[in-house]
Formats: structure tokens, sequence, C-alpha cells
């Protein structure tokens, strides 16, 4: 496995300095965690010490400085990449939809396909026996 | 030696057909001959092929691509599975392993429903032979033998990775007993409590190996990857988490059957689905059709064979289970409010956690298809996955002491809620105060409730505060289990929450400053391994009047041509201080190095709760009980004593 920032010169991740603002600063490492690296297999930016992810990292605080919002941010690397960058994808288009309401969706649907799974079968319950509640019975060493 | 170890494969293979023929026919004792000869025979195999590991045998050409005289004893061993090849060799082995163990231990008193189990785990061993020997042979030599070795993989030359894939081998080939075991029980039609009771210790022989792998593997990450993270989401660790979902859920669905004989066609599909997620993962990794961080050894060939195999076990599978299911047998009726229904909730939302990370693992690929490049991770994850499982934590400890069928819901149940809802208040003022994100309060509230949950039961079924000790080895399984969870959400939401992280330069006397540490560099040398050299940086980090000396190291291994990180981590109670060392770089004539430094507060909770689920996990499987034996072929009369104790 190549770990690409070993290779390459980190030329400008020396002269990342932290925001002044803390609150700012947060915003913009969050971002850091939600943008991915370009160059590398797997990583956001905030991980990967690749030169462009320095780069890109440097860019995230300046617009987070100018009072650039998260979409805006999101957005601008979202042109300028492609998409691929967001490892939050937006709900946006049919993928988009499908990929944040289908989690959601499988609940709904689990929990409906139960429910008329058990109206189905019949009584739903209304022939239950409560079972008194295990316990363990030292004498004879039963129990659960 | 090698074509030794070769035959031996071929006649493990011709053993595994035998025992498939016998046991799909119900011969019991014809198909354990079998199943202890292929385990004796592929065990040669195996110690021949992990012998010209050790004796750096660079005729075989496995050995010559994958070791190196140089390396150290254990790396050598462990260069046997540390390749495509000789993982899958291991991979047969643990499968004909479990058939040898099953051959052993299954005395549930039906031989046909054994001797057919043993067919099964025969046809799964002969299939991954088959593919062995004829896809991924690593009993091949290579003419001429080169003198040297191209030495192995060295981010894969660590203490924990020597044992993380026999661990999730155990974990992923397990589950292919239990598949044998639904499939047997579907054949003859039976998915009834003696089931449950034979199959529930091969469900935790494999779910506690793949608990104890996944850990290993997280930890081993945080350690040398040097990114200071564990979990990243990535489609490899994906694969191997969605079968340990699915093995959970059976866990908690096989209690039903088990006890009441109820969810007898879920437990089967869940079983049946716990071995499919085990090959779609070994594919995801080793076809390379996710880009991963993880994955090494890829090629697209043997990926279309594991999903052909995926395909083929799994419809079979599958179509076994659509033909018998509507026969099983269910349980007696309940209610809701009931454990039935407890762990029905438990399973609904583990099978939709497992469907959301399959969702979000292979959706960049069906976006790929429509033409739109997509990226899912962590935050994905984080809003999907995390707060359907954090609703589940909530509601566990409230549920667990109802009782099957119907549960009388009296006041101290209400108590309960009342003392949760005032713990959570609480928790989330202390995190008001002390400013942890919101997040993070919520996760560490939930961790604290899970403990109490977790001790509040074991007391209950002690009835007695003195007899906690002498409750039987599984409840005190699913206990530590529990707490186990509680102590990991409770690392994992204040390391997520409240970690301080830096990339720093420093020349030699510099200083730079994290979480109330000061980081010196007192210089760095160069140093020189076995099989590689490194250069090694000497940090003094002081806090207040103490200081200690860390040293991260950067190695350079030239037989691969690699780098890799050693990290330098200083443990406390608070939390790891933890340092990457970087890249030199001159500027204005300055020597400077460049380190990642974290502070993750709490971090070892998270290993450690990972530690004691998979611990939970083996007391549970070692204490059947005498209970079981007790219960055997006979319903459970319960009598209710004097002063209120209930015995089963």
């Amino acid at each position: 496995m190549m770990r690409l920032w070993l290779l390459a010169l980190p030329v400008l991740m020396a002269f990342e300095t932290p925001l002044d603002d803390p609150k700012a600063e947060t915003r913009a490492q969050a971002l850091m965690q939600e943008i991915r690296c370009v160059a590398c297999e797997n990583e956001p930016i905030s991980q990967s010490a690749a030169d462009i992810a320095g780069d890109m990292r440097i860019r995230v605080r300046e617009m987070v400085a100018n009072g650039a919002s998260d979409a805006e941010v999101r957005g601008w690397f979202a042109e300028r990449y492609g998409e691929f960058v967001l490892f939050r994808p937006p709900a946006e288009g049919t993928s988009g939809w499908l990929l944040w309401g289908l989690p959601f969706g499988f609940l709904a649907l689990g929990a409906a396909g139960l429910a008329l799974a058990r109206a189905r079968a019949g009584t739903g319950g209304r022939g239950a026996e409560p079972v008194p509640p295990e316990r363990f019975d030292h004498a004879n060493g039963t129990g659960n | 030696m090698i074509e030794t170890a070769h035959m031996a494969a071929f006649l493990a293979l011709a053993a595994s057909v035998v025992q498939t023929w016998y046991g799909l026919r119900g011969f019991r004792p014809m198909a354990s001959r079998m199943a202890y000869s292929a385990f004796a025979i592929m065990a040669l195999s195996f110690l021949l092929l992990a012998w010209s590991f050790v004796s750096s045998d660079f005729s075989v050409s496995l050995v010559a691509a994958n070791s190196h005289t140089l390396k150290p004893l254990i790396y050598k061993i462990a260069g046997t599975w540390g390749n495509h090849e000789g993982s899958m060799a291991l991979w047969c082995l643990v499968a004909i392993g479990f058939a040898a163990a099953g051959a052993l231990f299954l005395r549930t008193g039906r031989l046909r429903f054994e001797a057919l189990a043993l067919g099964v785990q025969g046809a799964v061993a002969a299939g991954s032979l088959a593919y062995l020997l004829f896809a991924s042979n690593p009993f091949l030599r290579l003419n001429p033998a080169p003198l040297q070795g191209a030495g192995l993989n060295p981010v894969l030359q660590d203490p924990a990775l020597a044992i993380h894939p026999p661990m999730l081998y155990l974990g992923y080939v397990g589950f292919s007993f239990v598949f044998a075991l639904a499939a047997a029980g579907l054949i003859e039609g039976r998915i009834d409590r003696d089931w449950a009771r034979a199959t529930r210790p091969f469900v935790l022989a494999a779910w506690v190996p793949l608990t104890f792998g996944i850990a290993l593997g997280s930890y081993w990450a945080y350690y040398e990857l040097g990114w200071g993270g564990w979990w990243f989401w990535d489609p490899v660790e994906n694969a191997s988490l969605m079968p340990w979902l699915v093995g959970t859920a059976l866990l908690h669905s096989i209690v039903v059957t088990e006890k009441r004989g109820g969810f007898a066609a879920w437990t089967a599909l869940l079983a049946v689905l716990a071995f499919c997620f085990s090959i779609l993962g070994a594919f995801l990794v080793r076809s390379g059709v996710l880009t991963s961080v993880h994955a090494f050894a890829v090629d697209p060939l043997r990926g279309s064979l594991l999903l052909g195999g995926l395909l083929a076990y799994g419809t079979a599978a599958l179509g076994l289970f659509a033909w018998r299911a509507p026969r099983l047998k269910d349980g007696p009726d309940w209610t809701l409010a009931s454990r039935e229904g407890a762990l029905m909730l438990n399973n609904l939302v583990l099978a939709v956690a497992t469907a959301t990370v399959l969702l979000g693992t292979l959706f960049p690929l069906l976006a790929e298809i429509t033409g739109r490049q997509m990226s899912v991770g962590a935050p994905y994850f984080n809003l999907t996955f995390a707060p359907m499982l954090a609703a589940l934590l909530v509601v566990l400890p409230l549920v667990q002491d109802w009782s099957w069928g119907k549960a009388n819901l009296p006041g101290r149940w209400r108590l309960s809620a009342i003392a949760g809802a005032a713990l959570g208040a609480l928790v989330l003022l202390a995190i008001f105060v002390t400013g942890l994100p919101a997040g993070a309060g919520i996760g560490l509230a939930i961790g604290l409730w899970l403990l109490f949950g977790a001790a509040r039961e074991l007391f209950r079924r002690a009835v007695r505060p003195g007899r906690v000790f002498s409750l039987p080895a599984r409840v005190w399984g699913m206990t530590l289990a529990h707490a186990g969870l509680g102590l990991f959400v409770i690392g994992a939401v204040i390391e997520t929450g409240a970690s301080h992280e830096r990339t720093i330069a420093l020349a030699e006397g510099e200083s730079a400053g994290i979480a109330g540490w000061t980081l010196t560099l007192d210089g760095v040398r160069s140093g020189e391994g076995p099989n590689w050299y490194s250069d090694r940086a000497d940090l003094s980090a002081t806090r207040g009047d103490r200081t200690e000396t860390l040293a991260p190291e950067k190695r350079y291994y030239p037989a691969a041509q690699m780098p890799t990180t050693e990290t330098a981590i200083l443990k406390s109670l608070r939390g790891d201080l933890y340092t990457a060392l970087g890249d030199r770089r001159v500027v204005d004539g300055r020597v400077l190095w460049t380190f990642r430094v974290y502070f993750n507060p709490l971090i070892d909770l998270v290993f450690a709760g990972a530690v004691l689920i998979g611990l939970g996990g083996a007391l549970a499987m070692a204490g059947p009980g005498r209970q079981a034996v007790a219960q055997a072929g006979t319903e459970p009369t319960r009598v209710v004593r004097a002063g209120g104790e209930a015995a089963a």
C-alpha cells in the first residue's frame, strides 16, 4: 500500500495556520473531513498530506474566513473538481434522493412488512401468555 | 515439498467431495471420517506451505513474490496468509476445520441432520478448494528460482496484522458452517428449538473471532496508518462489518428460536445471509471493484469467480429457503410488548443498518452506471447508520427485562424510563457545561445508559446482589457484551467529538503545543533494522512537571521499495498523545520535520469495548449450561416458588 503523502513533498503544509476564530476553525475542519482528496485513494483532505490536499485545506479556510456558508464551500469544490469530491453527496437528482432516502425507506418498509406479516399470521398477540421472568435457580443450577 | 502440499490439497478436495456425497445421503459416520481426513490432509498441506515460507524456498513462486530471507520469523509465518493465494489456502483450511469441529461436537441425536450439515459444509469446502487449486494456486514452482524474495508488503509486517487475517477468516468461514446447519435444517424442514440449541455455539464460534478480527484491524489502522483515526467507513472495513452486523442480528434472533421456537424462518434466513455477506466481503476486497486504502492483491478474474460462487451458493440456499420456509413451525403467540417484540426490533434495526452499509458501500458503483461520480463517506454513515443504532441502544435497557410472550409492564419499567430520562438530561447538561458537540453528548449519555442497563439487568437476574457471581456464564456473557458496547460508544463519541489534531513543522530544538502538551524536537536519528532503514525523531512531550519521550519513525523497506509510518503513542488515562513523522524539508536553509500530532481522548475505550464485546461472546459460548442438558427435548416447565422466584 502506497502512502502517497510520504512520497509527496507537502510543501504548503507548514504554512497552514488554523483560523483565529475557533468557531470558524471548527467549521473549516468539519468541512475538511467531508471533502475528498483528489490525489488519494479514499481519504478526506483532513487526513491526506498530499500537496493538493494542503492546497484544498487552505482554500477551505480562506472561504470560511471570508464568510462563505458550508453549502457555498461544498458547491465551490463540487463545481471545480466534480461531485466526486463530496463525501457527503447532496440529496439531489434521483440517485441523490435514493441514497439518502433508502435507509429510512428500508426502515419504514421493514416495519410495515413486519406489521403485515403479524396481521396475516392471525391473532396478533391476543393469545399471548406472559411467561414468568427467568431467574437463576441457585438450588438446581438452572435458569438463563 | 510443495508438490506434496499440492497433492494433499487435491486429496483434501477429493475427501470433501466424498464427504458431501455421504453427508447429503445421510451417512453421518462416513461424512465425519471424511471431514477428519480432509482436515488432517489440508492441515498438512497448509503446514508445508508455511514451511516453504519459513525456510525461504524461493523456488515456490508465492514465497518468492511475498517473502524475504531477512524477514523476522513471525512475519515469514504470517507471510503465508499475507497474500491472496495463501489467504485462500487458510480459508480452505478453516472451512474444513469447521467441518471437522462439526463432526466432533455436533451431538443432537438427529443423525440425518448432522450428516446433511456435514454434506453442505463439504460442498462449501470443495468449492473453496476448487477455487484455490484452479484460480489461485499457491503451490506453483518458479524456474529458475530467484536468490532473494520480493518481500512482504511492509505495512503488513506488524504483530496485530499477523493474526488479524486468521481471526477474520475464522469469522467469515465460521459462518459457512452456520450456513450449512441452516441448509440442513431447511432440507429437513426443521428449524426448531433443538436446531437453534445446536447451532448457537457455532454462530458464536464465528462471531467472536470476527469481532476480535475487526477490532484488531481497526487498532492496526489506528497505530500503523498514521491518520489518528480508527474507523474510516472504507469499503474494506464495511465488508467485514456487514457479516458482523448480520451475525449480531442472528445471535439475537436465534435466542427466540432456542427459547420459544419462534422466528424460525427469519433465523434461518439470517444464517444463510451471514455467510453470503462473508463471501461478498471477500469479493469486495479481492475484486478491486471499489477503491480502498486497504485492498491489496486485486484481480478482476478472481473477483468474478468469487461473485459466481456467491451467486451459486446464495441462490441455492435462498431457493431452499423459499421452498421450505412456509413449512416451518412458529413458536407460541406473543404481543409487541414482549421479549420477542424487543428482539424483533433489534433485528429490524440491525437488518436495516446492514442494508444501509451495503447501500453506501455499493452506491458509488451503481451511480457510476448512470454516469454520476459520487463518493459516499463517513458523513453519510454518521447521518444514517449512527442514528438508527443510537435509537436501538436507547431502547435496549428499557426492554431487556421484558418477559417472553407478553411483558407485564409494571411501574418498575416506568421508573427506569424516568431514571433514563433523568440520566440523559443530566449528561446533556454536563455536556452543555463542558462544551462537547451535541452528537458526542448524546453518544456519551447513551453509553452511560447502556452501562447502567447492563448492570441493572445482571442484578435483576441475580435477585439478590450476593448471587451475581453464581449466575450462568451466558448471562455474564450478555452483560459483558452490552457493557462493552456502552464503553465502545463512549470512547467512539468522545474520541470523535473532542480530539485535537495538528500538522506541525519543527526544526531541531523547536516546540509546538497540543491539548496542554508541549512537544519539542530533540533531534532526528537514522536507524536500521533487518530489512529496513529509518528516520527516527526524538520528541519530548511536557505537560506541567511531567516529561515523556516519544520516537515516531518513518521506515523505508528497500526490498518492497515502500515507506511505512511507525507512530509513537503516549498513553494516559485521559487519552492518547499520538505522533506520526512526516517529511524532511529545507526552508530558508533550515531543516524542518513535519509531524502529524493528535490528542485522542478516551480512545482506549473503543478497543477495550470491542474486546469486551468479543469476550462476552466467548463467555456465552463457553457456558451452554446444565440447563441446556436439563431442557433438551422437553418443554420448559416453570415453577413459581415462594418468594416470587421462578425457575426454568
